[in-house]
C-alpha cells in the first residue's frame, strides 16, 4: 500500500473516530432527551461505517439494521408512551424534567454537584488505567484466526463468520436466540401493547407504500438469509429486515393487527428457537455431539435453521418495537373502582 | 446409540425445551416445567455418578475441541451447584404450583393470578436454562451469553407481580445487571487480547501476572460483585427481593445471586489464583466483613418480614466473602470448599425462608412482623421450616452453615487471623438476633389470636419449605459427600497454592 | 496503529456510557449509556482482530459481537418497557390526583 493511501486512512479513522466520541459525548450530554436519540440514531449509522472500516461488514449490516434501525425507534417509541396525555403539551420539550411529571428522574441542576465530579475524576482515572494496560499488552495479539480457517471447509459455508456463529459457536449462538426470545417473553409479561395505536390516522399514500415495500423487505430478508452462507449476512441481518416490514405494518395502522391472536405469533417466535434445539439433540442422536452437524449435509443444515431462526428474529424483533403481547391476550379485568396503583395484592 | 458423556447437555437442554413449550402450550405449562425440573435433579444425579466413576469430564459442543469450538465440563464446584439448582428447582416449582393456584382462587384483581402464571413457567424455565449452562460451562465467552440469560429473566420475574413498586426495583435490577455483564465482558475482551483464546482450561494453563489478566480479573470482579450484590453495591437487592412474589423471592434469593457468586469463585480459585496478590484476597474480605455487619444490623431494623430476609441475604453472602482470604492463606485445603458448601446450605435455608414468608403473606394478606403472632396455630409446618432455616443462617449445629462458619473459625484461628474470627462470632450474634425477632413471634400464641382459615392447597406451599429447611438443616450429618465431591474435583494445582 | 486507535475509542465510549449509566437520572438516558458502553466494548473488541489484509482477519471476534449486539438489543428493549411502563403509572397516578384537586376545588 503506498504512503497517500495510508495518509488518508489515517486520517479517516482520526475523523472517525473524534466524530464518534463527539456525538457519544453530546447524546448524553444533552439536555433535550430527544435530541439524545437522535444523536444515537446517527452515531449508530457512524459506528457501522467503523465496522466496515474494520472489515466486519456482518456487523456492520447488523448494527445498521439493529443497532441503529430498530434500537433508535424503540427509544423513540418509549420517549412518545412516556409523555403526559392528558395536558396538550409539546411533544419534545427542551427541558428533560417537563417530562416527568413526578420529578422524580428531574435533573436537579445543570451545575455538576461535587458527588458527580468525585464520579467524573474516577471514571477518568478508570480510563487512562484501561488505556495504559491495552497499550502495554505485547503484541501482535493473538487470535484464533488459524483455527476458523483450517476448519472453515468442515463448517458447511464459506462466510467465516457465519461459519463460527453457527457450527463452531453454536451453542453461544443458540443461547443467545432463547435471549431474544426471552426478551419477547418480558415484555409480553410486562404489559399489553398500546393497540389501537394512538397514530393519527395514516395516509392512503403510505398504506400503499407499504403494501408495495413489504414484497420487496421480505424478499430482501430472505436473500440476507440465503446469502449468508457464502458473504455477508445471515439470519441476524435478515430477521431484522423482516422485522423492519413487520414494524412497517403495525405503523401503517392495518385493522387486523389489533385482532391478532397471540397463538400464531407464539409459533412463529418459538419455531427458530424449537428448530435450534431440535437440530442439537439431533446432534446427540445421530452424530453423538450436542450441535453436531454431519459434514456432508451441514451446509443445508445451517440454511434451514437459519431460515426458521430469521422467522422468528424478525417476530421478536417486532414484539419488542410492538412493546407489549397482543391486545386480546390474557386480559386482566378492570377495575371496579378507581384504586391507586399500588393496592395490597397478598404478596 | 447415545452416549453416557451427551448426559452432561440435558440440564440445559430439558429446562429449555419446557420454557419453549410452555410458552408455546399455555394449558400444561405446570407439567411441562414440573417435569423438567424433575428430570433435571435426575440428569443432575447421574452426572455426579459418573463424576465419582471417571473423574472430571470435558465435553466439547459440536465435536469442536477448544479453543475453536466450546467446552461443558463437570467438576466438583459445577456439580454441587447443579445438584443443589436442580434440588431446589423442584422444591420452588412445587410451591410456585400451590402459590398460584391459591391466588387464582382467590384474587385481588381479576385475571393477574393468571397471567402472572403463564409467565412464571416460561421465565422461571430459562432462568433454570441460564444457571445450568453457567455452571457447566467451559468459555468465557459463553458464560457472558448465560449471565444475560439469568439476568434478563431474574427482571422479567421480578417484574411479574405488577406493583409499582416491583417494576422500579425490576428496572434498577436490569440495569444493574447490565453493568455488571457488561464490565464482565470487558474483561472477557481482555482475555481474549492477552491469550486469544476463552476456554477456561486453557486459559488456566496459561494465566499469569500479566497486566491484561489484573485488568481483566479487576473489571470482572467488580462486575459479578455487583451482580452479587455484595456490600457496598448491595443497593439494588432489598427491593427487588422483597417487592416480587413469593417464588420469585426464593429464586433470586436462593439461587440468582449464587450464580454471580460461583463465577466469582471459579474465577478467583480455579482459574486465576496464581495471577492473584494476597492483598485481593484481604480486599474480598474486608468487602465481606462490612457486607456480614451492615446486612445483619439493617435486617434488625426491619419492620417487613421480606426485608428481614432479603438484608439476611446480604449479610450471608459476605461469610462467602470472608472464606476468600481465609481459604488463601489458611493453610487448610478445605477452608475454600466450605465456601461452596455454606453457599449451598444458604440457598436452600434462604428458599425455604421466602416460601414460608411467601405462605404466612398469602394467609395474612400482610408481612409486618410485629403481628405474625400465632402463625403457628394454623400453619405449624411452615413456622417449623422457618425456624429450621433460621439454625442454618444462625450457624449452629448440625446445620449446613455450622460445618462452613467451623471451617472458616478453624482456619481463621490456626492463620491467627483474629479479626476474621471476631467478624464471623458478630455476624453469628446479628443472625440469632434477627432470625429470634420473627420465630418469637411465630411460635408464640395470643389469646385473641384469629382464627385463619387454611387453604385446601396449603401442603403444596408448607412441604417443599420444610423439606429445603431440613435438608439445610441436616447438611451438616451429611458433609463428607458433598465436601469428597469438592475435594476430588479440585485442580491439584491449585490445591497446591492453596495449600502451601 | 488503527488497532490502537480504534481501542481507545472503544474504551473511551465505553467510560462515558458507565459515567452516564453511574450519574444520569433519567432512566432512557441511563439506557442509552448502557448502549454506548456496550458498543465501546464491541469496538474494542473488533479492533483487537483488524489486520490491514482481509484474509488474516480473526472472525471469532465478530461473531461475538454479533451475539453482543442482539443480546444487547433484547436488553435495551425490556428496560425500555419497564421504563415506559413505569412513567405511564406515575402519569395515571398524576392525573388523578389532578382530578381530584379539581373537583375538590368546582366543590369548594
Amino acid at each position: 500500500m503506498d504512503s497517500a493511501m495510508t495518509i488518508i486512512l489515517t486520517g479517516f479513522d482520526l475523523l472517525l473516530s473524534a466524530t464518534l466520541l463527539w456525538l457519544a459525548w453530546q447524546l448524553l450530554r444533552s439536555t433535550d432527551i430527544f435530541k439524545a436519540i437522535i444523536f444515537f440514531i446517527c452515531f449508530g449509522l457512524l459506528m457501522a461505517i467503523a465496522w466496515v472500516r474494520m472489515h466486519a461488514p456482518d456487523v456492520a449490516l447488523a448494527e445498521a439494521a439493529i443497532g441503529a434501525g430498530l434500537t433508535g425507534p424503540l427509544f423513540l417509541a418509549a420517549l412518545r408512551k412516556m409523555e403526559r396525555k392528558q395536558k396538550k403539551e409539546r411533544r419534545f420539550d427542551p427541558e428533560e424534567k417537563r417530562d416527568n411529571p413526578d420529578k422524580r428522574w428531574q435533573v436537579r441542576s445543570r451545575e455538576a454537584s461535587p458527588l458527580m465530579w468525585i464520579v467524573a475524576a474516577l471514571t477518568l482515572c478508570f480510563a487512562g488505567l484501561l488505556i495504559r494496560t491495552v497499550w502495554i499488552i505485547p503484541r501482535p495479539l493473538p487470535g484464533l484466526a488459524q483455527q476458523t480457517a483450517a476448519h472453515l471447509g468442515a463448517s458447511g459455508v464459506d462466510n467465516a463468520v457465519t461459519a463460527v456463529l453457527l457450527n463452531f459457536r453454536g451453542y453461544d449462538t443458540m443461547l443467545e436466540v432463547m435471549v431474544l426470545l426471552l426478551g419477547a417473553i418480558t415484555i409480553w409479561s410486562i404489559t399489553h401493547a398500546p393497540f389501537p395505536p394512538r397514530l393519527p390516522d395514516t395516509s392512503p399514500v403510505q398504506k400503499s407504500a407499504v403494501r408495495l415495500l413489504l414484497p420487496l423487505i421480505c424478499l430482501t430478508g430472505g436473500y440476507l438469509v440465503w446469502q449468508g452462507a457464502y458473504q455477508t449476512g445471515g439470519a441476524f441481518q435478515g430477521g431484522a429486515v423482516l422485522s423492519a416490514a413487520l414494524v412497517l405494518l403495525l405503523i401503517s395502522d392495518f385493522l387486523w393487527l389489533p385482532d391478532m391472536h397471540s397463538l400464531p405469533l407464539r409459533m412463529g417466535m418459538v419455531l427458530g428457537p424449537l428448530v435450534f434445539l431440535s437440530m442439537a439433540v439431533l446432534g446427540i442422536i445421530t452424530e453423538n455431539a450436542l450441535l453436531r452437524f454431519p459434514p456432508e449435509q451441514a451446509g443445508a443444515f445451517l440454511l434451514f435453521l437459519e431460515a426458521a431462526c430469521a422467522i422468528s428474529i424478525g417476530l421478536s424483533l417486532a414484539a419488542f418495537f410492538a412493546g407489549g403481547r397482543p391486545a386480546s391476550d390474557l386480559r386482566e379485568k378492570p377495575y371496579q373502582t378507581d384504586q391507586p396503583d399500588t393496592e395490597k395484592e397478598g404478596s | 446409540m447415545v452416549s453416557a458423556e451427551s448426559w452432561i447437555a440435558v440440564p440445559v437442554v430439558v429446562p429449555l425445551a419446557a420454557a419453549l413449550l410452555s410458552f408455546l402450550v399455555r394449558r400444561g405449562s405446570l407439567f411441562i416445567s414440573l417435569a423438567a425440573a424433575i428430570i433435571n435433579v435426575l440428569a443432575a444425579a447421574i452426572l455426579v455418578n459418573q463424576f465419582f466413576v471417571s473423574g472430571p469430564a470435558q465435553y466439547a459442543v459440536g465435536g469442536w475441541d477448544p479453543p475453536l469450538g466450546i467446552s461443558l465440563r463437570t467438576d466438583g464446584p459445577a456439580l454441587i451447584m447443579l445438584v443443589l439448582t436442580g434440588l431446589t428447582g423442584v422444591a420452588i416449582s412445587l410451591y410456585a404450583w400451590g402459590y398460584f393456584s391459591f391466588r387464582i382462587d382467590q384474587p385481588a384483581r381479576a385475571g393477574r393470578p393468571e397471567k402472572q402464571e403463564r409467565f412464571f413457567w416460561p421465565l422461571w424455565m430459562l432462568q433454570l436454562t441460564g444457571l445450568n449452562g453457567l455452571f457447566l460451562s467451559g468459555d468465557i465467552f459463553n458464560i457472558y451469553v448465560t449471565l444475560e440469560l439469568i439476568g434478563v429473566s431474574a427482571a422479567g420475574l421480578a417484574a411479574l407481580s405488577g406493583k409499582s413498586a416491583s417494576i422500579t426495583a425490576a428496572l434498577r435490577y436490569l440495569l444493574v445487571s447490565l453493568l455488571g455483564s457488561m464490565s464482565y465482558l470487558l474483561g472477557v475482551v481482555f482475555l481474549y487480547k492477552t491469550y486469544g483464546v476463552l476456554d477456561l482450561g486453557l486459559l488456566q494453563k496459561m494465566a499469569g501476572p500479566t497486566p491484561g489478566v489484573i485488568a481483566a480479573l479487576a473489571v470482572m470482579s467488580v462486575g459479578l460483585l455487583l451482580k452479587t450484590a455484595i456490600f457496598p453495591m448491595h443497593f439494588w437487592l432489598p427491593p427487588a427481593h422483597a417487592n416480587a412474589l413469593a417464588p420469585v423471592s426464593a429464586i433470586l434469593s436462593g439461587l440468582v445471586v449464587k450464580g454471580s457468586f460461583f463465577l466469582l469463585f471459579r474465577l478467583w480459585f480455579d482459574i486465576f489464583s496464581p495471577a492473584l496478590p494476597h492483598t485481593a484476597f484481604s480486599l474480598m474480605g474486608a468487602l465481606g466483613a462490612g457486607a456480614i455487619l451492615w446486612g445483619g444490623i439493617q435486617a434488625l431494623r426491619q419492620q417487613r418480614l421480606k426485608l428481614l430476609i432479603a438484608y439476611s441475604t446480604i449479610s450471608q453472602l459476605g461469610y462467602l466473602l470472608i472464606a476468600f482470604p481465609l481459604a488463601f492463606t489458611g493453610g487448610n485445603s478445605q477452608t475454600w470448599s466450605a465456601v461452596l458448601f455454606m453457599a449451598s446450605g444458604h440457598a436452600c435455608a434462604k428458599i425455604a425462608m421466602f416460601m414460608s414468608a411467601g405462605t404466612i403473606m398469602l394467609h395474612l394478606g400482610h408481612d409486618r412482623i410485629r403481628e405474625l403472632a400465632g402463625i403457628r396455630a394454623y400453619l405449624p409446618v411452615t413456622a417449623f421450616a422457618y425456624a429450621a432455616a433460621g439454625v442454618n443462617l444462625m450457624g449452629l449445629p448440625p446445620s449446613g452453615g455450622f460445618i462452613g462458619k467451623w471451617m472458616m473459625l478453624i482456619a481463621s484461628l490456626s492463620t491467627h487471623q483474629w479479626l476474621w474470627a471476631l467478624v464471623l462470632l458478630a455476624g453469628s450474634f446479628l443472625a440469632v438476633a434477627y432470625v429470634f425477632r420473627v420465630v418469637e413471634q411465630l411460635f408464640v400464641i395470643p389469646p385473641d389470636a384469629p382464627f385463619i382459615e387454611r387453604h385446601p392447597r396449603a401442603g403444596l406451599l408448607e412441604w417443599p419449605a420444610l423439606i429445603l429447611a431440613l435438608i439445610s438443616l441436616l447438611m451438616g450429618l451429611i458433609a463428607p459427600y458433598p465436601l469428597r465431591l469438592l475435594d476430588t474435583g479440585m485442580a491439584p494445582q491449585v490445591v497446591q497454592v492453596i495449600g502451601g | 496503529m488503527t488497532n490502537m486507535l480504534y481501542s481507545f475509542t472503544g474504551l473511551i465510549l465505553f467510560v462515558f456510557g458507565l459515567f452516564a449509566l453511574i450519574s444520569c437520572p433519567h432512566p432512557l438516558r441511563k439506557i442509552l449509556g448502557g448502549n454506548v458502553m456496550s458498543t465501546g466494548i464491541f469496538l474494542f473488541l473488533v479492533a483487537t482482530s483488524y489486520r490491514t489484509d482481509t484474509a488474516s482477519i480473526d472472525p471469532v471476534p465478530q461473531a461475538m459481537v454479533l451475539t453482543g449486539i442482539v443480546v444487547s438489543v433484547s436488553i435495551t428493549a425490556v428496560a425500555l418497557v419497564l421504563a415506559t411502563r413505569l412513567q405511564q403509572s406515575a402519569n395515571r397516578a398524576m392525573n388523578r390526583r389532578e382530578k381530584k384537586n379539581e373537583g375538590g376545588a368546582a366543590e369548594g
